[in-house]
């Protein structure tokens, strides 16, 4: 694989699939804070 | 009191919402556009729409349902005023448009599960004779009539028992049907071929602006933003419920959907193509038709020597695509529902106006290739518009005032900053303007008499419809409005 085809396999799994994780983890991070508050 | 309903939890809305936007569109129509405009050039542009056309536009129909707990049409009347309520009301149409013939294709695809758990489908050899064979008898109206009537019962069902349930179950086995096909893609032989085209550049093609408009209009396509669709759920959300996180979750989960699609046809296509991969990928065929339903089973009968383990992945693949449309149209056939219980029709009688009408209005989309195609050129570009009148309406209700009062109101994990204000303001405009233009442009190079409105696909169908439909809108604004508000 050459130089370019690399840096865009990273460029876009980076940004979305790696967006998607990070989205996830804050979503799972915020609603076990919420439920350690109490709320349902 | 017309609002009765919530989603049960954030991830129910999730699930719920990222079934909308993970339809035919991500599996079926993603790696033909690839395939079309140079693979991974493509992609490169296609991640920035994701960014500044996509998530903003999932945002603002997440905050206008929350904020308005009305359909399209009582909801933009509310955000940009009375006087703009026929906005709302095209969206609810197009989107209705839309569902007409999407049930179709839903029932399409049912047809081809069908076929291949029973081992039809591998009973020839001539998948465009089979798919002409199919297409041309009256089992289309078939399918379309028990897609309509399992998707009305759900949305009959409700919010809780319906929606709820069933894309609790549809969207996560979606999933993990793709995941299989991917491992099942990355293990066959030469399969690196395939990864090396989608993913590798050309900077003269991507230097070519066909490919930022193509990879735009995927975006406005196939996350569902802008469809007045996850509005409509977004009614269902509780009020301590959040939007810009939820909203970047369903943009970037869509597209993250896509990739596995792409990636999963690539490889399968380039490695057991025994003619040219990219001519096969790209071809369109009739109604769009030529990968998915004349190209790619007569790969599945080449995986193995094994007829079972063929007819297994060729089972998944079109159950997949059966989950997706249906998780797509429950949600279209819910934004006809809820317009109607919004005028003050009961549950019960509305869905049954919906799905009856529904039903008969696809007959022509299901007996009629070119009535198909007419349609969906019509509503696909149609689309882009509702997306316009979207952020028109959060610029008449105050870009900034709406970002802090609604979005970043009560409920919300994570404060969107200014930079919000920019996009809706001028870049979604801009967007629309430049694709709308360019659609109908290009259809003068295909059709000489692009000014015609009885030719299937040019400026003038499009321009024909849609002033019908805006013109009775306006017209109809006041009684509409004051029957959606007021009643």
């Amino acid at each position: 694989m050459n130089i370019l085809t690399i840096i865009t396999t990273a460029f876009v799994l980076g940004i979305v699939w790696g967006g998607l994780i990070y989205f996830l983890s804050r979503a799972v991070k915020y609603e076990k804070l919420k439920s350690s508050n109490g709320e349902k | 009191m017309k609002q009765q309903e919530f989603f049960s939890s954030r991830w129910a809305l999730i699930l719920a919402t990222i079934g909308i936007a993970i339809g035919t569109g991500n599996i079926w129509r993603f790696p033909r556009i690839v395939a079309q405009n140079g693979g991974g050039s493509f992609l490169i542009p296609w991640v920035v729409f994701l960014l500044i056309w996509s998530v903003p536009l999932i945002i603002a129909e997440f905050a206008i349902g929350k904020s308005s707990r009305l359909a399209p049409l009582g909801a933009i009347a509310k955000t940009a005023g009375k006087r703009f309520g026929w906005m709302g009301a095209f969206i609810a149409f197009v989107s209705t448009a839309i569902m007409f013939y999407y049930s179709v294709v839903t029932g399409w695809t049912l047809r081809y599960f069908i076929a291949a758990v029973s081992g039809d489908l591998f009973n020839t050899t001539d998948y465009l004779s089979y798919w002409e064979k199919f297409s041309s008898s009256s089992q289309p109206i078939i399918y379309h009539l028990i897609s309509m009537a399992v998707v009305a019962f759900v949305i009959y069902r409700g919010i809780s028992k319906g929606i709820e349930s069933v894309t609790k179950f549809l969207v996560p086995s979606l999933l993990l049907i793709l995941i299989v096909l991917l491992i099942r893609a990355v293990t066959l032989p030469n399969a690196i071929e395939g990864i090396k085209f989608f993913f590798t550049p050309d900077i003269n093609i991507l230097m070519d602006y066909k490919v930022w408009l193509n990879a735009l209009t995927q975006n406005a396509w196939d996350t569902g933003a802008g469809w007045g669709l996850i509005l409509t759920y977004a009614i269902y959300m509780r009020q301590k419920e959040d939007i810009a996180l939820n909203a970047a979750l369903i943009g970037f989960g869509n597209n993250s959907v896509s990739i596995i699609a792409g990636i999963t046809i690539f490889l399968t296509v380039f490695s057991l193509s025994s003619v040219d991969a990219m001519t096969q990928i790209s071809q369109s065929g009739p109604a769009n038709t030529g990968l998915t339903f004349i190209y790619l089973p007569g790969l599945f009968a080449k995986i193995s020597s094994s007829f079972l383990v063929n007819a297994f992945f060729a089972s998944i693949f079109f159950l997949a695509l059966f989950f997706a449309a249906t998780t797509s149209l429950m949600s279209m056939v819910e934004l006809s529902t809820r317009t109607l219980i919004d005028f003050g029709l009961k549950r019960r009688r509305a869905i049954t106006i919906v799905a009856v009408t529904g039903f008969l209005l696809g007959i022509p989309s299901a007996l009629s290739p070119v009535f198909f195609a007419n349609q969906d050129w019509v509503w696909g570009v149609g689309l882009i518009l509702s997306g316009a009148f979207i952020a028109f309406s959060i610029i008449r209700y105050g870009v900034d005032k709406f970002r802090r009062e609604v979005i970043n109101g009560m409920g919300s994990d994570v404060k969107i900053g200014k930079w919000y204000n920019v996009v809706i303001k001028y870049l979604i405009p801009l967007q629309v303007g430049v694709l709308i233009s360019w659609w109908l442009i290009s259809s003068a190079a295909w059709d000489p008499e692009w000014w015609n409105p009885f030719h299937a696909e040019n400026a003038g169908t499009c321009l024909f419809q849609w002033g019908i439909i805006l013109v009775t809108f306006i017209l109809l604004n006041k009684f509409l409005v004051r029957k959606t508000l007021e009643d």
